[in-house]
């Protein structure tokens, strides 16, 4: 009698249709939330949302993030804070993708994203630049560094909309 | 403080034993390991009670007035409460003092205490200076609520970026006003920049002097602000502080031997090395106590500078070109191997005592023993006599004893001096400053009272300043007895006299004087062999007291001068760069070798110019002018090629069949400690005990002492002097030189030092560029009228051996007949000791460079 039922199961799959796909060419949609490799943001202005305060780098339980920063001055303006990061980078293959970062930041610059296809020849390769990781500049906002106005940034930190 | 009678305390429930009339912040700190919050208290200022921070619920045991008994309340002692909340800070320990720290009373006021300070403070955590060893983010961690009652919105805008001068940086919002830094420089320096303006939500600190925060201490303000407002221009952003290692050093520029630690991190831009992010105070209270001067903090920059000699080089016809140590070792071996032991060195006192060492066993291999010290000071012989004794400290001395400063700019020449001599004399010690020009510290000696316990209180000072005739230092004080007996009277029978000798205005002869001088001031008045007695000199780099113990001296130097080598080898100094005349005897050396950290002047003519390692890269030891011994360690990765200056020699030696080079700085150490005597078998391990000093600084509790750094790295050894050591010193005669004069129609030439100057270790600091002088002579209004020079004019001043053009400063202040030209100013060598010159007009003043 089992074996009736085991065959009973067998046939049922064989009518199924079968749930593999055909990875890389076919891809399951994401979820919203999935944690891939990193952004860092803009503003609509196109200054970067990172000021460089190495609060990512300090949560990272991989220690994959190593962040140098220096001062804006109105005249080469990188972020609306009073500091921006010179040199961001992230070890991909350090990198556990936990998002710790994301939560760390203080302005949102940092974001894990959907590309999760890395892969390297080179250890050196998998060490991604501040270049690398930047967003493009958004349409109507100016590349950084910016030449503005004098004082027309004066906040250490950018206001946010919602602080708490 | 061990004689001070001792009182009972309570603090929460239990009884302590503290010295009567301690402060109770200190108090309950030291005895009690109770940490009582506070933000204006810091343990080295008098108190304000401005802050609050520091409540606690004070009491008092009753006692019956009649019998003087305890009064009993249900078995326990009765205790009379204030009514209200007190500053802990504003206490003194007295006998039956009952303190409680952790009641709800107390949590709610410290709690609103910090809610009142975080009304309009911003939330700049992230990116501030101070984010991560912030008193004011620590203390709203432990005591504040965990929820804001304000709007964000309402907070006060104010300057976030006010340049306090070029160093230090004044963020206006997070000042919360607890006047450490005016205090600091009023009542620890004595340069009152720094001051309160307006009143109320309104009040700001400004600067009051021109150029702005002019002090040569202003750095020490940024570590004793217990919130981020005051930040240093040299480390603005560097790193976050948890990411830094913490390396403890030496300070490489003067004889004080000021305890420091070097905060590194790897950095992208030095091609991923560890790198000096900032240099900060380590405590040492018989040094620097918790105090670094703005030259230790801002000058590090030298150390990975790009204009470092970074490989060996070697010459070849007209040209030096780079070689490899594989050969320019066997060819230096040659050279000196055919010298036939006709081989001197000419060290300089940046070199450790393991290189001098070395340098040392590599002439005697070669059968020399001419080993000169290039200093502009003479007489460092007597320091191992009659030097200060065997656990002296500045910092101990006060009412009774006496100070003599002589032939010094103490301020400019060693500033960490210059500023526990002031607070000698705040605490009431007898302060004679005795030089031919007027100082900031003679200044400072004449004044009669100060602001130093309070806001309002003015301490009455005792002290004197003396003018003698330029070049008289010796004279002056060898007459002493004579010409001001009432002086020297109060020296001789203070209860302890500390003499400092400079050089200034001294030729090698009257430096010699001068000490011996000084030696018999002492001597007569039994002022030696034990503590805070005794002679100290401002020897010029850090560690011109070791060339004296390894046998480095002033005399050979002379000797090296008058009969030049055909070998020399100049270890970390620049005769050329230094003296205008010290072309004509070196073009007798046949083969120059220069160890050093910059092409200099004296590389310009080397043979072979081998790059030595700065005291960032390596480990060695220092002795500073109180001839105590201490250890710096590895902070920096290093540069090019550069070795430490003992391992080339090493490697030398070995070439040289002088036996198997050592494999490290300690056991460098280990064998000059067992083969001098006055080095007492001493080993890097001893270097690097510790103890608990007070006040407890550095700990976890930042917002008590500020961001000095405890002591991981060392106290070291201070070494006996033969008078400690029981030897009796006799008074010795003084051979007082004649007094140079100037050739007719000319000037007396006196150099003079500046903290901030261009020489090769000052200039990569671009920071301090702005505080460099520009190159001066200063004059005399009626010389300068004869002359028929114009303050401002261009001049030249022409000298022995050569000449620089400079401005004129004209003024009363500088005595007539000499012209004062400070070193490492001019863009040409100027004289490093007294001597004639002439000054004549070059062109008229003009308006702007
Ligand atoms: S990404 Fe965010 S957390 Fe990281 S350094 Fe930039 S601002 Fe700071
Ligand atoms: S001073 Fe302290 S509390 Fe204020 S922003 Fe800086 S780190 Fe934060
Ligand atoms: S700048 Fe710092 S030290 Fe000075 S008053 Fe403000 S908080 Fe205090
Ligand atoms: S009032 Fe006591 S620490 Fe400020």
């Amino acid at each position: 009698m089992n074996i009736i039922k085991g065959f009973r199961t067998t046939f049922k799959h064989l009518l199924e249709e079968p749930v593999t796909l055909q990875y890389p060419e076919q891809m399951r949609p994401f979820e919203a939330r999935y944690k891939g490799r990193h952004h860092l943001r803009r503003y609509e202005n196109g200054l970067e949302k990172c000021i460089g305060c190495a609060l990512c780098a300090a949560a990272c339980p991989a220690d994959a993030i190593w962040v140098e920063a220096a001062e804006n001055t109105d005249e080469e303006r990188y972020s609306p804070g009073e500091r921006y990061a010179k040199t961001y980078e992230i070890n991909m293959l350090r990198c556990i993708f936990c998002g710790y970062c994301e939560d760390a930041c203080p302005t949102q610059a940092i974001e894990l994203g959907h590309e999760h296809q890395l892969s390297f020849t080179d250890r050196r390769d998998a060490i991604y630049t501040k270049e690398m990781l930047i967003d493009p500049v958004p349409s109507g906002g100016k590349p950084t560094p910016q030449k503005v106005e004098a004082g027309a940034f004066d906040r250490a930190i950018p206001d946010m909309p919602d602080p708490k | 403080m061990a004689e001070t009678k001792l009182v009972t305390i309570t603090i929460d429930g239990k009884a302590y034993q503290v010295p009567a009339g301690s402060n109770l912040v200190d108090a309950a700190k030291w005895h009690a390991d109770n940490d009582i919050p506070v933000f204006c208290y810091h343990p080295k200022m008098a108190p304000v009670g401005m802050c609050r921070m520091c409540v606690v619920e004070l009491g008092m045991v009753e006692k019956d007035r009649a019998t003087g008994e305890v009064i009993m309340e249900n078995g326990q002692p009765k205790v009379r409460w204030m009514p209200k909340l007190q500053t802990a800070c504003t206490q003194v320990a007295t006998d039956g003092m009952v303190v409680r720290t952790d009641t709800d009373k107390v949590k709610a006021g410290r709690e609103s205490v910090i809610e009142f300070l975080l009304t309009s403070h911003p939330l700049d955590c992230p990116i501030c200076d101070k984010g991560g060893e912030c008193p004011l983010q620590n203390l709203t961690m432990a005591h504040g609520n965990g929820v804001s009652r304000m709007n964000f919105a309402d907070k006060l805008k104010l300057d976030k970026h006010v340049p306090l001068g070029d160093l230090i940086y004044l963020d206006e919002e997070r000042c919360i006003q607890c006047a450490r830094c005016i205090r600091f420089q009023d009542e620890i320096v004595g340069d009152d920049v720094l001051a309160f303006h307006e009143r109320g939500r309104r009040l700001q600190i400004i600067t009051k002097s021109d150029p702005g925060f002019d002090t040569y201490f202003s750095g020490n303000t940024t570590d004793i602000c217990p919130v981020g407002a005051l930040t240093t221009a040299d480390f603005r952003f560097g790193a976050r502080p948890w990411e830094l290692t913490d390396v403890p050093s030496i300070c490489p520029h003067d004889a004080a031997g000021t305890n420091i630690s070097l905060s590194t991190r790897l950095d992208r831009d030095f091609g991923g090395r560890a790198m000096i992010k900032r240099v900060m105070p380590r405590q040492n209270e018989a040094v620097n106590e918790i105090w670094i001067s703005d030259r230790t903090r801002f000058v590090h920059h030298f150390t990975r500078s790009d204009d470092r000699l970074q490989s060996p080089m070697v010459r070849r016809g007209e040209r030096l070109s780079p070689t490899v140590w594989n050969e320019a070792i066997p060819a230096l071996a040659e050279v000196l191997k055919a010298a036939n032991g006709d081989v001197a060195v000419l060290a300089g006192g940046g070199a450790s005592n393991e290189d001098l060492w070395e340098l040392r066993q590599l002439l005697k291999g070669l059968g020399s023993e001419r080993l000169g010290a290039w200093t502009t000071h003479s007489g460092a012989e007597l320091l191992l006599e009659v030097g200060v004794g065997k656990g002296s400290n500045l910092g101990t001395l006060g009412k009774g004893d006496a100070i003599l400063v002589v032939a010094s700019d103490l301020e400019e020449e060693v500033p960490m001096w210059y500023l526990r001599v002031k607070q000698a004399q705040d605490r009431g010690a007898f302060l004679a400053v005795a030089n031919h020009r007027p100082t900031r510290l003679a200044e400072i000696a004449s004044q009669t009272e100060r602001k130093v316990a309070s806001q309002t209180e003015r301490k009455p000072l005792v002290g004197k300043s003396v003018l003698y005739e330029a070049g008289k230092a010796a004279h002056w004080l060898n007459d002493l007895a004579n010409s001001d007996p009432e002086l020297y009277n109060t020296l001789k029978d203070a209860q302890n006299l500390v003499i400092i000798a400079g050089a200034e205005g001294l030729d090698w002869d009257g430096g010699r004087a001068l000490m011996q001088a000084a030696a018999n001031l002492l001597i007569a008045g039994g002022h030696v062999g034990k503590p805070n007695n005794g002679l100290m000199a401002t020897l010029p780099e850090a560690n011109g007291m070791g060339l004296q113990y390894l046998g480095y001296t002033t005399q050979n130097a002379l000797d090296i001068i008058k009969n030049p080598p055909s070998v020399l080898i100049t270890a970390q100094c620049d005769p050329l760069g230094d003296d205008p005349t010290a072309g004509s005897w070196m073009s007798k050396v046949n083969t120059l070798i220069t160890l050093t950290l910059f092409p200099d002047d004296t590389t310009q003519r080397a043979a072979f110019a081998l790059p030595v390692q700065s005291f960032a890269e390596r480990d060695g030891t220092f002795i500073n002018g109180e001839r105590r011994v201490q250890r710096f360690y590895t902070a920096q990765g290093p540069m090019g090629d550069a070795l430490p200056l003992w391992e080339i020699i090493a490697r030398l030696r070995e070439r040289l069949g002088q036996g198997r080079a050592k494999v490290s700085a300690a056991a460098v150490m280990l064998e000059l400690s067992n083969h001098l005597p006055s080095f007492n078998g001493i080993r890097y391990k001893d270097l690097a005990q510790v103890e608990r000093q007070y006040p407890d600084v550095g700990g976890k509790d930042l917002y008590y002492g500020g961001t000095a750094y405890q002591n991981k790295g060392g106290l070291g050894v201070q070494l006996p002097t033969t008078a400690d050591n029981g030897s009796a010193p006799t008074t010795g005669t003084v051979n007082l030189p004649e007094v140079k004069q100037a050739k007719k129609g000319e000037l007396l030439l006196i150099p003079t030092v500046r903290l901030y100057n261009r020489s090769h270790i000052m200039r990569p600091s671009a920071l301090i560029a702005n505080r460099v002088a520009k190159p001066f002579a200063a004059l005399n209004n009626a010389d300068a009228k004869k002359l028929g020079i114009k303050h401002g004019d261009r001049v030249e001043v022409r000298f022995n051996g050569g000449q620089a053009t400079v401005t004129a400063q004209v003024s009363d202040s500088t005595p007539q007949g000499v012209v004062f030209v400070p070193r490492y100013l001019a863009d040409t060598p100027t004289p490093m000791v007294i001597t004639s010159a002439s000054v004549v007009k070059v062109s008229d003043a003009v308006a702007v460079q």
